[in-house]
C-alpha cells in the first residue's frame, strides 16, 4: 500500500531549485534511504512531505489524502514524524515530558490523556535504553543521548511514516548497529516506514534500507533496491567522482 | 484519587503564603496597608506569569487589559447605579463586563500579534497599550481624558459604609481571590495538554508544531487566560478600590514592567514564582520608600540586575534546579 506519493515535487528559493521535479512513492513499513551529498537537497525534501515548506509546484499524498497545503501540526495527528539532524529537545521540561510530548499530539492525539501519555513515554524511553535518564532535564544530555531521545519522542508519536535526519550521525559504529537494529525492531512491529536521510554514514542504511533515493543537485538520480543504486555508477560519480581512465 | 490530590500539592505553599500574609495584615496594626499592594503584585504576577512565564512571550501592552477591565467595572456601575433591583449584583455585572473587555481586547491583540515571534511580539504589544490610551482620550470614548468618577454611584448601591468597607478591605480580599484562583489555573495548565504544548512551544516553537502542535491555538489560549485575569485584578483594584478612572493612571506601562520584573525575579513559568517574586519586589520596595525615599529606583535596578545574573531561572526556578530530588520539591513547582 502506498503511504506517501509525492508528484513532481519542485521547491524553489530564489533563483536555487533546491528540489527539482522530485516524484517518489513509499509504502507502508518500508525503509527507505535518502542519500545525496551537502547540498542535493534532502533536508528541503523532508521540510517539504513533513511541511515546514509548501512546495512551489507539485503535490504530496499521505494515505491518498493531498496534503500539499496541510500546516505541519495537522500532518503529525495524520502520522507523521520527524527528527531533526541537530537535536531540537525541549530543554527545560524533563526526558519523560518531552517523549509525552509526542505521545500527545502525535497520531493518538484524541485518544489519550496525559497520565497515559506518560505512561507511553516511560515504556518507549526504557525500550530505547534511556531509562536512568527519565527524570533528567533534556537539556542536560549529552549529544548522543540527545538523539535517542529524539527517536523516542518521534516513536512515541506512534507513527506511520517516520522521517529520520541524519539521526545517527556522530553516534559511535557500535551504537548506530544497535540503534539501527532496534528502530529495525520497532518498526516491523509497529508497521512504520522509514525514510532515513543519509549523508555520510552509509553503513546504516545498507543495514536496513530495502531502497535508496540518490538525490543530486535537487533531482532525483536513482530509485532502486539498495544494492542495485550504491552500484549503480551514476552514483558512485556523484559520490566519488569518475573513475580515472588508464 | 490519591494522585489527584497529590497533583495539587504545589497549591500549599502558594496558598500558605497567602494565608500568612492575609493574616499579618489582618492582625499587625498599620500593616494592611502594605499587604494590599503585596496582594495586588501577586494577583499581577500570578495573571501575567500564565502567558509571559508559560509561553515565554514578553507583552509591553499588559496593562491595556487592566486598564480595559478597570473601565468594564466603571462602565457597570455608572450606567446601572439608577437601576435600584440590580443592587450588590451591579458589581458582579461589572467583573463579567470586566471580563468580557479584557477576554476581547486580547484575542483582537493576539489574532495580530500573536502571529509574530519572540522580539517581534514585544515590539508589536508596546502599541497596543499607548495606543487604546490615545484611542480614548482622542475618540472621546467612555468621557475620553475626562475618565470616569463614580464613587458617589457605588455609595448609593452599596450604602456608604460599604462602600468605604470594600475600598479599605472588601477589595484586597476579592484581589486575593483572583490570586487564588490564577494559581488554580496555572497549575490545571501546567498538569494539562496545555502546559505541555505552552512548554514545548516556549523551547523550540519549530519543533514544537512539527510535532502535532497548534502552537497559535494554545498562545492564544494562555493570552486570553491570562488576560482576563488581568481585567478582574484592574476592576477590582482600579476601580472598587479607587472608584475613578483616568485614562494615562490605567494606561501606565510601568504597571507592565513591574509585572515583568515579578515574573521574572521569582522565576517564569514556575507556580510558586510569582509569588516570590511579588514578595520581594513588594517588600523591598515598600521599605526603600520609607528609608531612602526618592532612591529607591537607582538601589533597587542594581539589586535587580544582580538577581536576574545570579539566578537567571529565577528565585524558585533557582530552588526547583538545586533540590530537584529532593521530596520537599513535589510541593514546588
Amino acid at each position: 500500500m502506498v503511504l506517501l506519493r509525492l508528484e513532481n515535487v519542485t521547491k524553489r528559493f530564489g533563483g536555487l531549485v533546491a528540489v527539482n521535479r522530485v516524484s517518489l512513492k513509499i509504502n507502508s513499513g518500508e525503509f527507505v534511504g535518502i542519500v545525496g551529498p551537502n547540498g542535493s537537497g534532502k533536508t528541503t525534501l523532508f521540510n517539504l512531505i513533513s511541511g515546514v515548506y509548501f512546495p512551489d509546484k507539485g503535490d504530496v499524498f499521505f494515505e491518498g489524502k493531498n496534503i500539499t497545503r496541510l500546516p505541519p501540526y495537522k500532518r503529525a495527528p495524520l502520522g507523521l514524524g520527524r527528527t531533526f539532524q541537530i537535536p531540537r529537545p525541549f530543554g527545560s521540561a524533563t526526558v519523560r515530558e518531552n517523549v509525552a510530548v509526542g505521545a500527545m499530539f502525535g497520531s493518538l492525539g484524541g485518544k489519550i490523556n496525559v497520565d497515559e501519555s506518560l505512561e507511553l513515554a516511560d515504556q518507549i524511553i526504557e525500550r530505547i535504553g534511556l531509562g536512568e535518564h527519565r527524570k533528567k532535564r533534556a537539556s542536560t544530555l549529552t549529544a548522543v543521548e540527545k538523539k535517542m531521545m529524539e527517536i523516542a519522542r518521534a516513536l512515541a508519536m506512534k507513527p506511520k511514516l517516520l522521517l529520520m535526519d541524519e539521526a545517527m550521525a556522530g553516534m559511535h559504529p557500535k551504537d548506530i548497529d544497535q540503534t539501527v537494529s532496534l528502530i529495525k525492531q520497532i518498526a516491523v512491529e509497529e508497521n512504520i516506514a522509514i525514510v532515513a536521510m543519509v549523508e555520510h554514514i552509509m553503513r546504516a542504511v545498507l543495514g536496513m534500507a530495502e531502497k535508496v533515493i540518490v538525490l543530486h543537485q535537487g533531482s532525483k538520480l536513482v530509485d532502486a533496491p539498495t544494492k542495485e543504486a550504491l552500484e549503480d555508477s551514476r552514483v558512485v560519480e556523484v559520490y566519488l567522482g569518475r573513475p580515472l581512465e588508464e | 484519587m490519591r494522585k489527584t490530590v497529590q497533583r495539587y500539592y504545589p497549591l500549599f505553599p502558594v496558598f500558605a503564603a497567602y494565608f500568612i500574609l492575609f493574616l499579618v495584615g489582618k492582625n499587625v496594626s498599620g500593616m494592611w496597608q502594605l499587604v494590599s499592594t503585596l496582594l495586588f503584585y501577586c494577583a499581577l504576577g500570578q495573571a501575567f506569569n500564565i502567558f509571559l512565564g508559560m509561553t515565554g512571550y514578553v507583552d509591553f501592552g499588559y496593562v491595556a487589559f487592566m486598564g480595559v477591565g478597570t473601565y468594564g467595572m466603571a462602565i457597570a456601575i455608572t450606567r446601572l447605579a439608577h437601576v435600584e433591583a440590580l443592587g450588590v449584583l451591579i458589581v458582579a455585572i461589572g467583573f463579567a463586563m470586566a471580563l468580557v473587555m479584557a477576554a476581547l481586547l486580547s484575542v483582537a491583540v493576539g489574532a495580530v500579534a500573536l502571529r509574530l515571534r519572540g522580539a517581534y511580539f514585544a515590539i508589536a504589544t508596546i502599541g497596543v497599550n499607548e495606543g487604546f490610551r490615545f484611542l480614548i482620550e482622542g475618540a472621546k470614548i467612555w468621557n475620553g481624558s475626562d475618565g470616569m468618577i463614580f464613587t458617589a454611584q457605588l455609595n448609593q448601591i452599596l450604602g456608604r459604609e460599604t462602600a468605604s468597607a470594600l475600598s479599605t478591605f472588601w477589595a484586597d480580599v476579592i484581589v486575593l481571590i483572583i490570586a487564588v484562583l490564577a494559581a488554580f489555573v496555572t497549575l490545571f495548565y501546567m498538569k494539562s495538554k496545555i502546559g505541555y504544548a505552552l512548554t514545548a512551544l516556549r523551547e523550540d516553537e519549530d519543533a514544537a508544531v512539527v510535532m502535532g502542535i497548534n502552537v497559535t491555538k494554545y498562545k492564544i489560549i494562555a493570552f486570553i487566560t491570562s488576560a482576563s485575569f488581568a481585567g478582574l485584578v484592574g476592576a477590582t483594584s482600579w476601580a472598587l478600590k479607587t472608584p475613578y478612572v483616568f485614562p494615562p493612571e490605567v494606561f501606565e506601562i510601568h504597571y507592565t514592567i513591574e509585572a515583568i520584573i515579578i515574573v521574572l525575579l521569582g522565576g517564569a513559568g514556575t507556580l510558586l514564582g510569582p509569588v516570590a517574586g511579588a514578595l520581594i519586589y513588594g517588600i523591598s520596595k515598600y521599605y526603600l520608600s520609607i528609608f531612602l525615599p526618592g532612591f529607591q529606583l537607582l538601589i533597587f535596578a542594581p539589586i535587580i540586575i544582580i538577581i536576574i545574573i545570579l539566578f537567571p531561572e529565577g528565585v524558585i526556578g533557582m530552588l526547583k534546579k538545586s533540590f530537584r530530588d529532593s521530596t520537599l520539591m513535589r510541593f514546588i513547582i
